[in-house]
């Protein structure tokens, strides 16, 4: 990696091109279906997440009808919704704005 | 009585039903198995492989992600369903109590047929309010709502099973 400054010659054409960094946030919402303690089972298994922030995730989810459980770029996001959609959750994503 | 499901080492799982219970699962792999197979539009498939981006903006990124990840997504069901079934061919009865042993992957594989059987249900009757297991006798949808009943209740010992130890 590079140490020396960079120097911006001219502006970007793209704006995505330019900020790589906008992160994106995956968002699951509620459903009448999948049980509370399978949801908070596959934030854990998913994510690592200790069995407290996965229960205070599943019940925003519960009683808020949604939350962010997790962000980064695209291709992270991404992959964290097709796990979520793996195990029956209602995953989206979006940037985060 | 001891519990449904239990773990009984660090990668082995007992499962103990009785004989309606195993009669009642047996004939649900194939059905899961058949809509899976369907090319018509159905929302049972819609709720099974559901959109990653919601944004109009997004429209393409969605049509990509959904042919990108499509057929992992249905070989992951169909793997799972496989293991339903030759481990519930593989279970043993006696004094009408059918018993098999099953590994953590196995289990897994278990609680992925068993959600995605529910998810199914829940779409074909109509759910969307959340479900607490009561059931309603004079509803039409009485025997299906019993059979998500059932399922969901096997689902919460599968789980606390797999999240114990």
């Amino acid at each position: 990696m590079s140490t020396t400054a960079p120097v911006r010659e001219r502006a970007p054409e793209h704006e995505d091109v330019a900020k790589p960094d906008v992160p994106w946030i995956v968002i699951v919402w509620n459903d009448p279906i999948n049980l509370m303690s399978y949801v908070v089972f596959v934030f854990q298994k998913l994510f690592g997440y200790p069995r407290d922030k996965a229960t205070k995730l599943m019940l925003d989810v519960h009683h808020k009808g949604k939350a962010v459980v997790s962000s980064g770029p695209r291709e992270k996001a991404e992959y964290d919704v097709y796990r979520l959609h793996n195990h029956g959750l209602w995953a989206t994503m979006q940037k985060d704005r | 009585m001891s519990p449904t499901i239990k773990r009984i080492g660090r990668d082995r799982f007992r499962v103990r039903l009785g004989a309606e219970e195993i009669a009642v699962l047996r004939g649900l792999p194939d059905q899961l198995r058949s809509v899976l197979a369907r090319r018509e539009a159905d929302p049972v498939l819609e709720r099974l492989f559901p959109p990653a981006y919601l944004e109009p903006e997004d429209a393409e990124r969605d049509t990509d992600y959904r042919r990108l990840v499509h057929d992992d997504l249905l070989k992951e069901k169909l793997a799972n369903l496989e293991v339903v079934t030759n481990t519930l061919a593989r279970g043993s009865t006696s004094v009408r109590r059918w018993t098999v042993d099953l590994s953590e992957d196995e289990a897994m594989a278990w609680l992925g047929v068993l959600n995605d059987l529910r998810l199914a249900l829940g779409v074909r009757l109509g759910i969307t309010e959340d479900f607490d297991g009561d059931v309603d006798e004079s509803d039409p949808r009485a025997p299906g709502l019993h059979l998500l009943s059932y399922l969901g209740w096997l689902e919460e010992h599968l789980v606390e099973a797999l999240a114990s130890g």
